[in-house]
């Protein structure tokens, strides 16, 4: 954060292609978003979490000197990960980084609606805007690794996985129900495409 | 199989079965219940001198009924481990086993249960799948007409190490078939039962008649298909070779099998779509290609690790595309046909892929989770002041607070998963959660019912699930109206009853909670806190005077998108049926008394400038 505390944000409106484009403006997203208090900066973008979007934002976090970064794109099951390690490799703190899903949750379900879905998609950005303001930096826990495996069920993939893992030097225990791991691959008969025993 | 029984890093623990896991990635407990075998693993020598004396005879499973096996047995001869185990439901103690073991002495009567506790980095799930009964569908007469026996059946009736030595039999006389007819789809592509491809049906019954042509040429076999489906590399030339060899292929689902009393002929009944005519042909036997199904114990162990489940009901991936082999929970990792059906190949392809998910975590020293936890303001925790209380240690489903008298609450961070329903729990909002606080969430509220909030739904979704399920909807295009308005929080138990209130106050016209279903919570019993807390709303809300009406509560999974779409839906129909002037002075009207409930969130210092300070003046007035 600026010495004098002052909060610097930036906004980025993805239109994923046609994903989030073909039912909403994502420069309308942005406008709205430049008029919010404490946004400095503002871009959409084709694709934000491609190579180009994501140099962008790294530029803009050293240039402008932005201290919260709000991404309006696809679902944080999909990218938030992305868009953590994107501001971490331009020095910002990965919590002061929030998502904001206008895709799963807005284009994909409001088609019908284009109106309606520009409004969410600008409400959403806005609560996302507010939100960062009251963010604050957490550092990472790290847990340390027991270097041992589980695998529940003894069956064709299961062997395969505890043997894959066995062959890289990993312990594993393979817990099977039955008095004989095998599972249903045991009780075939030759099996296809090879017409080959199945044991 | 034996590879795996060799190979020094594995251990194979058998007979076994998973009581509970607790812990999270890179950490976790699992408790393990070896059954007792009533044979000692180290002086077994598979022998099987015990099993040759004993005289007892059950069905045995693994041969699906059609053979005997003894009290003490292995279920096959190439079991692995090749050690015996005694049936005690059906054993008589006769010790004609301990008498025929001899020196050996492998065999203890006294035998425990015996109880692991393993400590692992990670999980793989590889549980497999059970096979659809068809004696639901009356019109095939399985389990009535003695020569209609399913694939499974076949196996074994066609397997050189079976019952019948691979030489296929007629169960009603022991008459070598001439003539076979395989019925596909049973159980799966029908929406009274499953509406999911059962995926390797196809292939496995082109398998069957091709080896059963090959050693009888002159056998008749037709196969009934509503649609081969032979993706896979390889496969659709090995159906070619099937036509080629003189399988018949009919294109039509039967409506029924009658038999023949006197010979247990059957006799098939179905529409020739290539012809379009009904066609009755009479066969000697008939296979049922029964779909594979969801092992019938998935909810219990999916509530073991937290796992969800796809419509289909086997376990759910954490991303169908991108994340194919990871659970939802970190550290777990799906294989095999409990994700869904899968044939050997793609078997084993998942089982590899599992194996190089789980080993990047467990090639590392440690690994990073997230620093979302909760933590106390010292200040504003009754207990320091000498007051009984707790709740929070009560709402927290790993033990990590410890409240005593005279002291502030005390949150272990190492233990602390994040879910906030200690945070929620608190009636002095004496506990913040990380990156989800009061104030963030307030301050969300506030942006998003500063225009028209009337027209507005809030919806407070669940990290794992119910966003999940939302954003299945996304990807399923199941359009519902644009009137909500998303708040995630990581657990139900996170939503405090204060933000329904504040929502309301600020004059939201409808409220949805939605979190996991009990058994999938991804904070063992957060859920469970929530659902206990929003039972009690409907009350709340009739004190404050707002229509109980204008809440919803509903638990939601990833997978269902359809559901989430709908309940939006008739809530934004209830909304439209309100009056809207009576909804706004319904809101004026509670405004103030809700303000003064909330009032308490001025002591907060995070909440500065957040603090429903007009309505407390109005109160104060």
């Amino acid at each position: 954060m600026p010495e004098d505390g002052s909060l610097r944000i930036g906004v980025y409106v993805c239109s994923c292609g046609a994903n989030i484009g073909s039912v909403i403006s994502p420069a309308a997203v942005a406008d709205y978003a430049a008029r919010l208090d404490d946004v400095v900066l503002t871009r959409d973008n084709l694709y934000m979490c491609g190579d180009p979007g994501q140099n962008q934002i790294s530029r803009d976090i050293i240039d402008y000197r932005l201290n919260r970064v709000v991404i309006a794109a696809c679902s944080v099951r999909m990218h938030e990960p992305t868009f953590r390690t994107c501001v971490a490799q331009a020095g910002l703190n990965p919590f002061l980084m929030e998502m904001v899903n206008i895709r799963e949750q807005d284009t994909w379900v409001h088609a019908h609606d284009p109106a309606g879905a520009l409004v969410k998609a600008k409400e959403l950005v806005s609560a996302a805007v507010a939100k960062v303001r009251h963010v604050q930096p957490l550092q990472p826990i790290e847990v340390p690794v027991t270097k041992k495996a589980m695998v529940i069920g003894g069956g064709v993939a299961g062997i395969s996985a505890a043997l894959d893992l066995g062959d890289m030097g990993i312990k594993t225990y393979l817990v099977e129900r039955e008095q004989s791991i095998g599972g249903t691959m045991a009780q075939l008969n030759k099996t296809f495409p090879t017409m080959d025993c199945s044991i | 199989m034996v590879d795996a029984a060799r190979h020094p890093q594995v251990e194979i623990i058998s007979y076994a079965e998973v009581d509970r896991v607790d812990g999270y990635i890179g950490n976790f407990r699992v408790q393990v219940t070896k059954k007792p075998r009533y044979v000692k693993m180290d002086l077994c020598t598979g022998c099987g001198e015990c099993a040759a004396v004993c005289p007892i005879e059950v069905p045995n499973d693994f041969e699906l009924g059609l053979a005997p096996r003894k009290a003490i047995d292995v279920p096959h001869g190439q079991s692995v481990p090749l050690i015996y185990a005694i049936d005690m439901d059906h054993c008589i103690h006769c010790y004609q086993c301990v008498t025929a073991c001899g020196k050996r002495d492998a065999i203890d009567f006294g035998m425990e249960p015996e109880v692991l506790d393993l400590e692992v980095g990670s999980i793989i799930m590889a549980t497999g799948f059970d096979n659809f009964d068809p004696t639901v569908i009356p019109e095939y007469g399985f389990g009535r007409y003695p020569n209609v026996i399913t694939a499974m059946e076949m196996e074994r009736l066609a397997n050189s190490a079976g019952p019948t030595v691979g030489k296929l039999m007629r169960p009603s006389d022991g008459r070598v078939p001439k003539s076979l007819a395989i019925i596909q789809c049973v159980g799966s592509r029908d929406k009274r039962f499953n509406e999911y491809c059962s995926g390797f049906c196809c292939m496995y019954a082109i398998k069957n008649a091709m080896l059963l042509k090959q050693a009888d040429h002159e056998m008749d076999i037709s196969i009934y298909y509503m649609d081969i489906r032979t993706p896979s590399k390889g496969y659709e030339e090995f159906y070619n070779r099937a036509r080629e060899m003189g399988i018949r292929f009919i294109h039509g689902r039967p409506s029924q099998i009658s038999q023949d009393p006197e010979t247990h002929n059957l006799i098939v009944l179905a529409e020739d779509q290539e012809i379009g005519e009904v066609i009755e042909l009479e066969t000697d036997m008939v296979m049922l290609s029964a779909a594979a199904i969801p092992r019938l114990d998935t909810d219990e162990m999916a509530s073991k690790l937290a796992l969800s489940r796809s419509p289909s009901g086997f376990f759910m991936e954490y991303h169908p595309k991108l994340r194919p082999v990871d659970s939802p929970t970190d550290g777990v990792f799906l294989a095999g046909a409990a994700q869904g059906p899968k044939d050997i190949p793609a078997s084993v392809a998942q089982g590899s892929a599992a194996a190089s998910r789980a080993a990047r975590v467990l090639s590392q020293d440690t690994w990073e989770i997230e620093p979302v936890i909760a933590s106390v303001n010292a200040e504003l925790c009754i207990s320091a002041q000498g007051k009984k209380c707790g709740l929070c240690a009560k709402a927290c489903p790993y033990g990590a607070i410890t409240v005593e008298v005279g002291q502030p609450a005390v949150i272990t961070a190492a233990k602390c998963h994040g879910c906030g329903g200690c945070a929620a729990e608190c009636p002095h909002n004496a506990i913040t959660q990380d990156h989800f606080t009061d104030a963030q969430m307030v301050a969300q509220l506030d942006a998003l019912l500063a225009d028209k909030p009337e027209e507005k739904i809030i919806a407070f979704m669940c990290h794992w699930c119910s966003y999940g399920g939302a954003d299945n909807a996304g990807t399923s295009h199941f359009e519902y109206p644009a009137s909500s308005r998303g708040l995630r929080v990581m657990c139900s138990a996170r939503m405090d009853e204060d933000f329904v209130l504040e929502a309301f106050r600020r004059g939201a016209g409808m409220v949805l909670v939605s979190g996991c279903h009990p058994q999938d919570c991804h904070y063992i019993t957060g859920q469970q806190v929530a659902a206990k807390r929003f039972s009690r709303m409907e009350r709340l809300l009739q004190r404050v005077g707002i229509n109980p009406e204008r809440f919803r509560l509903e638990w939601i999974s990833a997978a269902e998108g359809d559901k989430y779409a709908r309940v939006i839906t008739e809530m934004d129909a209830k909304l439209k049926s309100f009056d809207r002037e009576a909804l706004l002075a319904e809101t004026l009207a509670a405004r103030p008394i809700i303000g003064k409930r909330l009032a308490r969130w001025k002591a907060s210092p995070l909440m500065a400038g957040l603090v429903p300070l007009e309505a407390t003046e109005e109160v104060l007035a």
